[in-house]
């Protein structure tokens, strides 16, 4: 019972805290939308899904960019994963300025038109941009100390997979008769980085995967499930309007991009968690008690 | 005039010189006396220079065997110290980054603190530096090891 309390405590407990929430929101949410269906969908829960749902993805965002900010701190100048971090807090930022703004504004119609586009960017493809940069240094690194694997096949599969996704969507777009709008623009743009990030992606998985299932290999692993679950919820949320027109899609859209922002908030969490298991006093960890006792005594 | 003892003593070394060598050698032929004295002297210094021959081997035997009770004390202890700094190392690097990551952090052949060397560099990249520091204190803590020259950063 004391273990079970003492393990939600402190930072180290962050990873078990967005599980924690992650789980109940999706539960909350599947319980509404079985509830809409069982009705027979005769109310609606759109517009209350829409911003509620928006919110707990804005919030998670802004739990990641503290959670970065803690790591960003424990890499001094010099160290080789600070540009990583650096990269990693500054897309958490962008995430989490565009969701704010992106509430206060409203996404349809904005008062402050270079306002809404700059949302747009840095919610899309500059914050895909920049972990799509953060992911090239880890690659980096964890190549210099030998954790590199080659791609293969599969990798080069699900790249081909997101590329061919890509060309459907451009394609899609250019037969449209109506002009883009800019919200369709910043979608698009987001494209060719899903591609690059997903073979980036697949290798990190690969490389971690050499590692084994450490604490370290867990933050890099969150890294690799936040990116593979940003494509597959763009691919969902591009397929299921196609077929299905009578869902709610802003509570589809929380369903999707809830577990992707955990998914993120996961990677500084599960590293703060590593940092707190290395900093603990080895009183706290009674299976080394042997090792500080003098070999006299023992 | 008989010699001194101690002219006869420096006689016996060869230390006299050469005209006192001459002047006591020309005494000897005629005196039994200094004759006498002379071989007392030299039986004296044959017996000290027999005791000291054989106190020297003794003495070399002894520290010779202090010296490798010495090193095998030693030799077991670093081995074992290091055998355990192995162990613990091994676990921390299964812990932080996985179980297949020892082999490849650990090199066949690779010595403790060359291990040791490694693991806190991979921890530094990747925790940062003052978590491996740590990691380094508690792999280190109660440990009677100590690296060699140079080893330690």
């Amino acid at each position: 019972m004391m273990a079970r309390k003492s393990s939600f405590e402190g930072i180290e407990s962050a990873p078990r805290w967005i599980l924690l929430f992650l789980g109940a929101s999706l539960l909350v949410h599947l319980f509404v939308l079985y509830l809409w269906n069982a009705a027979g969908q005769i109310f609606s829960i759109q517009g209350s899904s829409d911003s509620t749902g928006a919110l707990s993805v804005t919030g998670m965002a802004a739990v990641n960019l503290w959670l970065c900010l803690l790591v960003l701190r424990t890499f001094p100048a010099g160290a080789p994963l600070r540009a990583t971090w650096m990269l990693m807090t500054a897309a958490a930022a962008a995430a989490t300025v565009a969701g704010l703004l992106a509430q206060l504004l409203g996404t349809e119609v904005s008062p402050i038109e270079q306002v809404r586009i700059a949302t747009l960017v840095a919610g899309g493809p500059l914050r895909l941009a920049l972990l799509s940069a953060a992911l090239l240094t880890v690659l980096r690194t964890l190549r210099k100390f030998g954790f590199w694997v080659r791609p293969t096949a599969a990798d080069w599969a699900v790249s081909a997979i997101v590329g061919l996704f890509a060309v459907c969507r451009f394609v899609e777009a250019a037969a449209a008769n109506h002009p883009l709008s800019f919200e369709d623009g910043a979608s698009l743009a987001e494209l060719p980085i899903l591609c690059v990030l997903s073979l980036e992606a697949m290798l990190l998985r690969q490389a971690v995967g050499r590692m084994g299932s450490g604490l370290i290999a867990r933050v890099w692993m969150a890294l690799v499930g936040g990116v593979l679950l940003t494509v597959a919820g763009e691919f969902a949320l591009w397929v299921i309007p196609h077929f299905e027109h009578a869902l709610p899609h802003a509570m589809f859209a929380t369903l999707i991009r809830l577990p992707i922002a955990a998914a993120f908030a996961l990677v500084p969490a599960c590293q703060l968690a590593a940092q707190r298991c290395a900093v603990q006093p080895p009183a706290a960890q009674p299976e080394d008690l042997p090792s500080g006792v003098p070999a006299l005594a023992r | 005039m008989h010699p001194r003892h101690a002219a006869l003593v420096a006689f016996c070394d060869g230390e006299s010189g050469a005209a006192g060598n001459r002047r006591i050698a020309r005494h000897l032929t005629k005196c039994t006396c200094c004759q006498e004295q002379l071989g007392l002297i030299r039986n004296e210094k044959d017996e000290l220079s027999a005791a000291a021959t054989s106190l020297h081997t003794d003495s070399a035997a002894g520290l010779a065997e202090v010296l490798s009770a010495m090193a095998a004390w030693r030799d077991g202890r670093s081995n074992g110290a290091a055998s355990e700094l192995r162990r613990r190392l091994r676990g921390r690097i299964e812990l932080y980054c996985g179980a297949a990551a020892v082999s490849l952090v650990e090199r066949p052949g690779m010595r403790a603190d060359e291990l040791l060397g490694k693991t806190s560099q991979v921890l530094e990249v990747f925790l940062g530096p003052m978590a491996a520091e740590a990691v380094r204190d508690e792999v280190l803590g109660g440990l009677n090891w100590a690296a060699p020259d140079g080893e330690m950063g």
